[in-house]
């Protein structure tokens, strides 16, 4: 179990049906081929069962920027708001996002390191739908896309990687190296530029042709568990060297959480990180998917659609406040 | 070059600030080291997070022309012969694909061919195609299924450290991948 560190897995796969220019934003009439022929394509081949279609267009703003938040869609599919669809299968979280990049983005997320399920999942859905369409494919370069740097598979495997200890031992610079050597890449979740807020790290594959799905995945899920090591060897230092400094950070976290009133979202990914440190390593007896659950949970939309109204500034840092004392049960 | 404390020097992008952080790139299966400041990495890290990457394209395209202005140039020069160069059936120009990164339709990648192939080359190291196809008979899914299905009992296998069972199934898997004359799973 690498649930320690990994906190999920994505696979996503790029698809584009061969007879429409990959840019439909600004024709609807290919937009909704697109829709139409997906949708259809499911229900011929038998597996639309569970899943919903959303049309960005009829949905509120925030209901939209929740469902980016929880990574169900892409931002890049926000920007295309008039013309993008989503099928969603919410159970097991499979996605296939319409009017993208590209005409289909196939994803599939799984908690903890389970790359080879979710990419299980996008398979059966690309199988599925490529017996009804017929999509971009060229015998050399494999699937067509809009973007020439996911040609081939169209396949990005991804993992979220907590890392809290290897940035705090400044260590992620030979991480990014170590990464790029096995030609992967390394980049913060959350935050701007360089940052990396609440140390949460997504791994991928930078090339997607000339390997096989198999090999890309092989390689992501080496080198998660490489990273894993190495930062569990981290923490089980500091549990033998210096327990008291660690189980204060922690509890200064807890303390924190659960007492404050207002919480900035910059400040909460600090105390996230620490809470989430102390309960992977058995400090804190908190269940682990709440503690990941909660990361979606006190961003801006979502916490929107929890208080059914738009929040901002301080109304917004008191709404986070309470809804992360509710999640971790203060608040009966 | 001088040195600063992380013994980088100035940043290779901007020549400006002193570099802190070392990126590793990709190129043609060849790793290439560079060093950047911390402005020119946030926004290396801004473009690829935006999913943007019209500077890596353009980046790729001057590692291959040698700069793409003067590109541009020798291309204006002899007529304008490879910038006119427009795919037929969407009417996207090879010029206009180089500023966006992006192609027009799936026709674009036999109009561009003989751009597009170094430039493919340069991203992945590779340009065969050796992952899955579109599936075209029910045979073929089964035989995927199963594929799939014992890839992840052998996964689950090697997580138990069950490595007797994880040899069966790595030898059905196998037996099942040369069946299939050579057609690559995931």
């Amino acid at each position: 179990m690498r649930n320690d560190v990994v906190l999920s897995s994505r696979v996503r796969l790029a698809r584009n049906y061969e007879d429409i220019p990959f840019d439909v934003s600004d024709r609807p009439e290919f937009a909704a081929v697109c829709v139409s022929r997906t949708v259809n394509a499911l229900k011929a081949a038998g597996v639309d069962k569970g899943f919903e279609l959303f049309r960005l267009k009829e949905m509120s703003d925030a209901s939209c920027k929740a469902m980016a938040e929880s990574r169900l869609i892409s931002r890049d599919l926000l920007n295309h708001a008039q013309s993008a669809a989503a099928l969603i299968r919410a159970h097991d979280a499979v996605t296939v996002m319409m009017g993208e990049d590209d005409h289909l983005r196939i994803q599939a997320i799984r908690p903890e390191m389970d790359l080879l399920s979710a990419a299980s999942a996008c398979f059966r859905v690309d199988d599925a739908l490529s017996r009804q369409v017929n999509f971009a494919f060229d015998e050399q370069l494999g699937y067509l896309t809009a973007c020439p740097t996911n040609t081939g598979t169209g396949m990005r495997a991804s993992l979220l990687m907590h890392l809290p200890m290897l940035t705090k031992a400044k260590k992620m610079g030979d991480v990014g190296q170590l990464v790029a050597k096995v030609g992967l890449n390394i980049r913060g979740v959350y935050g701007e530029g360089n940052e990396a807020l609440g140390n949460i790290y997504q791994i991928s594959n930078q090339v997607t042709l000339g390997r096989t799905e198999q090999e890309l995945i092989s390689t992501v899920t080496a080198l998660g568990n490489q990273l894993c090591d190495m930062e569990n060897a981290l923490r089980e230092k500091a549990k033998n060297e210096g327990r008291i400094p660690l189980e204060d950070m922690v509890f200064r976290a807890w303390g924190a959480l659960t007492n404050a009133r207002l919480m900035p979202l910059n400040e909460f990914y600090q105390h996230w990180s620490n809470l989430r440190l102390g309960t992977a390593m058995g400090l804190l007896k908190l269940p682990l998917p709440i503690v990941d659950a909660m990361l979606d949970h006190v961003q801006e939309a979502h916490l929107c659609v929890w208080a059914e109204e738009a929040l901002t500034g301080a109304v917004l840092e008191e709404a986070r406040a309470t809804r992360i004392r509710e999640m971790l049960g203060m608040t009966k | 070059m001088a040195e600063n404390e992380n013994g980088f020097g100035l940043c290779e992008e901007c020549g400006v600030n002193e570099a802190c952080y070392t990126i590793s790139v990709m190129m043609g299966g060849q790793i290439t080291q560079r060093h950047l400041c911390a402005d020119c990495m946030a926004k290396m890290n801004m473009n690829l997070a935006a999913g943007n990457v019209k500077h890596l394209l353009s980046a790729i395209m001057s590692a291959i022309t040698g700069g793409v202005e003067e590109a541009a140039a020798a291309i204006a020069e002899e007529g304008g012969e490879a910038a006119s160069i427009v795919c037929e059936r969407c009417g996207t120009s090879l010029s206009k694909f180089t500023k966006s990164g992006k192609l027009g339709c799936p026709s674009c990648y036999q109009a561009f061919r003989e751009q597009l192939t170094p430039m493919l080359q340069q991203i992945h190291g590779r340009v065969q195609h050796a992952g899955r196809k579109p599936l075209d008979d029910e045979g073929a899914q089964r035989r995927r299924a199963v594929y799939d299905r014992l890839s992840r009992q052998l996964e689950q296998a090697v997580a138990m450290e069950d490595f007797e069972t994880a040899a069966v199934l790595r030898d059905q898997l196998k037996q099942l991948s040369n069946a299939e004359g050579g057609e690559n799973h995931a």
